[in-house]
Parts: structure tokens; sequence; C-alpha cells
């Protein structure tokens, strides 16, 4: 017999992120993904995903988003909620609605979809498209009218950076006006292309300190109808995120070739192997893999961090800025006042006055 | 939302079937108490009043004035939140 590696008071995780597939008809230039994307043919089964839906639901997971790229690419998405549903687990599917007609959806709706999350890239076609590079602008707009028709939960992201920031307003009441569920309205996270394209999405700080007064004001304008969150860009703060609810402590993301990550970017620190869907069930993974415990607790961090006791909320910030701004995947998150390295954010932040090439995924 | 209001939870908002949580867009809401019994019964058919007399059954020795001031700010809550609908 053996003997349990992790502790045995490790508490389950909350969510499963599964990404289903990197095909995508979008390429928006913020594009958290990675750049190494996984190619179709090396993609889970139904029958693995199948398998994964119910190990998750069993390992006391409640909530599955299905993510990407775009679910959407994936023929046996009906099939793939259905049986999410009869594991138990409450299914959301992140879209572009690119290909989304009413007869689909309604195939979605039927196999359990509960909640449809869309984004928009900016109040005019013609930005919004060069964003994303792609037509998708008026195809969401057109959408939003189809996905009233069915009892989903349905949340609007904007995604807002340089480009469209000085517009939020507008963005906002452009949202207000197709009426949703929530809105959640939410920073570039710099990672995958985003972090090639950092220095023309990248907001000034006065961007941002206008910003602000914004959306508190149509949060409170809205409350009771339309459930507004925001993500403050953690660059412009002086403590950092307790990013992923804190390393392997609330979720689990499956790409699609069956890696099980601790969270979106965690393939950039280099010294991670991750263990595969295919060779270990989630429960496995979960207490045992070697990426989910290399961050755990606080025995990785700096001396700082273990006599701050801010450490029991931001559970030592995002591992993976720490390597990408400063080489070290141990080093105090740069956002921190305390890190040797906060300095850095004040040159990141001003932004670049060149003409920038966009990086895009071309796929 | 008022005693007589008929509530019933929003699109995409369901009990957990064993647990005492309510699942909800990105999140869940923890269910104490006699929460969970409350929202049992919004479901587009009983109104507040008729959830707070069921409340009452189970709890006869309960003040009546209280249970019903409790429900509906329950549920007003709830509905400020997004979650439960009239």
């Amino acid at each position: 017999m053996t003997e349990a590696i992790a502790s045995p008071s490790l508490a389950s995780p909350f969510s499963l992120i599964a990404e289903v597939t990197h095909r995508c008809p979008l390429h928006c230039l913020y594009c958290s993904n990675p750049i190494e994307l996984q190619r179709a043919q090396d993609e889970l089964s139904t029958e693995d995903w199948k398998r994964i839906f119910a190990q998750a639901a069993s390992l006391g997971i409640l909530h599955l988003h299905l993510t990407g790229g775009e679910p959407l690419a994936r023929k046996d998405l009906p099939e793939l909620i259905s049986s999410a549903r009869e594991s138990g687990l409450y299914v959301n599917m992140i879209t572009s609605g690119v290909g989304l007609t009413e007869e689909r959806l309604a195939t979605l709706a039927e196999a359990g979809l509960e909640h449809l999350q869309l984004s928009f890239q900016d109040i005019d076609e013609e930005s919004a498209n060069h964003i994303a590079g792609a037509r998708a602008h008026a195809i969401k707009l057109a959408l939003v009218p189809v996905l009233k028709k069915f009892s989903l939960a349905f949340t609007i992201n904007l995604v807002v950076h340089r480009m469209n920031l000085d517009r939020l307003e507008a963005f906002i009441a452009l949202a207000e006006a197709l009426d949703p569920d929530r809105l959640e309205i939410a920073h570039v996270q710099y990672y995958g292309w985003a972090l090639k394209n950092r220095s023309l999405l990248m907001p000034t700080e006065e961007q941002v300190h206008r910003s602000l007064p914004i959306v508190e004001a149509a949060k409170q304008r809205l409350k009771g109808r339309i459930h507004v969150e925001a993500v403050f860009p953690d660059y412009f703060g002086s403590f950092p995120k307790a990013c992923v609810g804190g390393w392997g402590r609330q979720m689990m993301l499956v790409n699609p070739v069956g890696d099980v990550l601790p969270c979106h970017s965690a393939a950039v620190i280099p010294d991670l192997r991750f263990d595969n869907v295919r060779e270990h069930d989630l429960a496995w993974i979960w207490r045992s893999s070697a990426a989910f415990e290399r961050f755990r607790g606080d025995t990785w961090m700096s001396e700082t961090c273990l006599a701050c006791p801010r450490k029991e909320r931001d559970f030592g910030g995002c591992r993976c800025q720490a390597f990408m701004l400063t080489g070290d995947a141990d080093a105090i998150d740069p956002v921190c006042t305390y890190s040797p390295h906060h300095g850095l954010l004040q040159t990141l932040r001003i932004p670049a006055t060149d003409i920038l090439p966009i990086w895009r995924d071309q796929a | 939302m008022d005693i007589n209001s008929i509530p019933r939870l929003a699109s995409g908002c369901r009990l957990h079937p064993t647990e005492g949580v309510l699942l909800i867009p990105e999140g869940t809401l923890k269910l104490t108490g006699p929460s969970r019994d409350i929202l049992t019964l919004v479901d587009g058919s009983h109104s507040i009043a008729a959830i707070a007399d069921d409340l009452l059954r189970q709890y006869p020795e309960a003040d009546a004035d209280e249970v019903r001031r409790d429900v509906l700010g329950l549920l007003q809550r709830m509905e400020q939140r997004g979650v439960v609908r009239e």
C-alpha cells in the first residue's frame, strides 16, 4: 500500500478549467493562451473528457469552465456538457459566439449548459475586430437576442486595456443595453500573447485611475439588475493578487492534450513537469503532482514573505509573473512593494512611444 | 420585492443536490440555517408569505413577524446580488 504524499488536510479544489481545444476563430492580441498552442490531432477524446468530469465531481469540484480556444470548435460539445451535468458539475462556457446558431445553442442548452460568457473587445466594430483579429463584433451583437431565448445565465466580459480604456463609460453603456445577468470588467492579464503585446496594451496610470470611479458608479447604478465584477490590474497595485486563489488551493486546469496545470500560464515556469490525465486520475494529480506541490504552503517563500501576515491572503502572489519579470519563479511577486524588483513595474507602466509590432496567433 | 412577491431563482442558479450551497455563475453561496429550506421553495410558484408560513410550520415556536421579516430580508439581499428574481 502506498501512503499519501500530500497533507491529508488538503482541501478539494472548487473549479476545473477545461481547455477543450486551442483552435479559435479569433486571434485576440490580448489572448493569455500559451504561445505554443496544442495541435488539434493531439486533443483529448470525448471519452477522456467524460472520465475527467466524473473524476472532478468525485474530487469535490463544483464548477466546470469550458474554454479554449473556442469550445465550439469541438463537435462533441453537447455530449461533453451532458456528461459533465450527469457527473454533477455546474457548466459554464466561455465563447466568442462565432459559429453559435440558435439551433446549436438549443442543443447546448438542452444538454445542460447553465452559464455562457461572451466577451466584447470595444464599442465600435472596426476597433473591436482589429483587437480580436477577426470580424466577430457584429456576430456577437447579433447573438445576444438569441441567447435571451434560453434560460441561461449570461455574462458579458469587457476586456480593457490602453486601446479602449478611455471609452469605458460608453463600453459599459453598450453592455448595459445588451442586458446581461453579469458584467465583468477585466483588465488584460499579461501572460501569453498579451505579454508579447504588453507595450501596446498596458494602460497608463492616469487611465487606470480615471477608470476606477466609472466602475464604482456602474456597480452602484446597476445593483440588483446586473451584477458587476471588476478586476483591477495588479501592475498598478502595491500588493500582489491571490493569483488563482493560491497555487494548488482552488483550481485545476486541463489543457487540450490532458496536461494538468495549477494555472493558465504555469507552463512558462521552466522546471515544472505536468502530469497527464492519460496516466493519472485528477485526485492523484491534485494530491501528488509535483507541479501542484511546488508552490503550495509557504516552504518555498522568501524570508520577507514568510514573516509577512499578508501571505495568508495573497499566498505569495503570482509565480508566473515573478518568473516572467525576474527570471526566478521563487522570487517575491514584483507587484509587492517589498520586492527588490518592484521598481521594474514603474518602468513597465511607462507607455512605449514607438510604433510597435502586433503579435498574434496566426493558426 | 415585498411579502406578496413570488420569487424564483435567476437563470443559471440552482441548489446543489446534496451540499448546502447555491450554485451561481462563477461561484457558490453557502447556505446556513434555514436558508436552504427557504430556497427550496423559491420556485416561481410560492409567495414570500407562503414560504414564511411553511417555515413557521417547521418552527412553530418562532415569532411569525420575525420569520416573515427574515425571509423577506434574505430574499431581498439575494435579489440585490442577482441570484433571485421576482
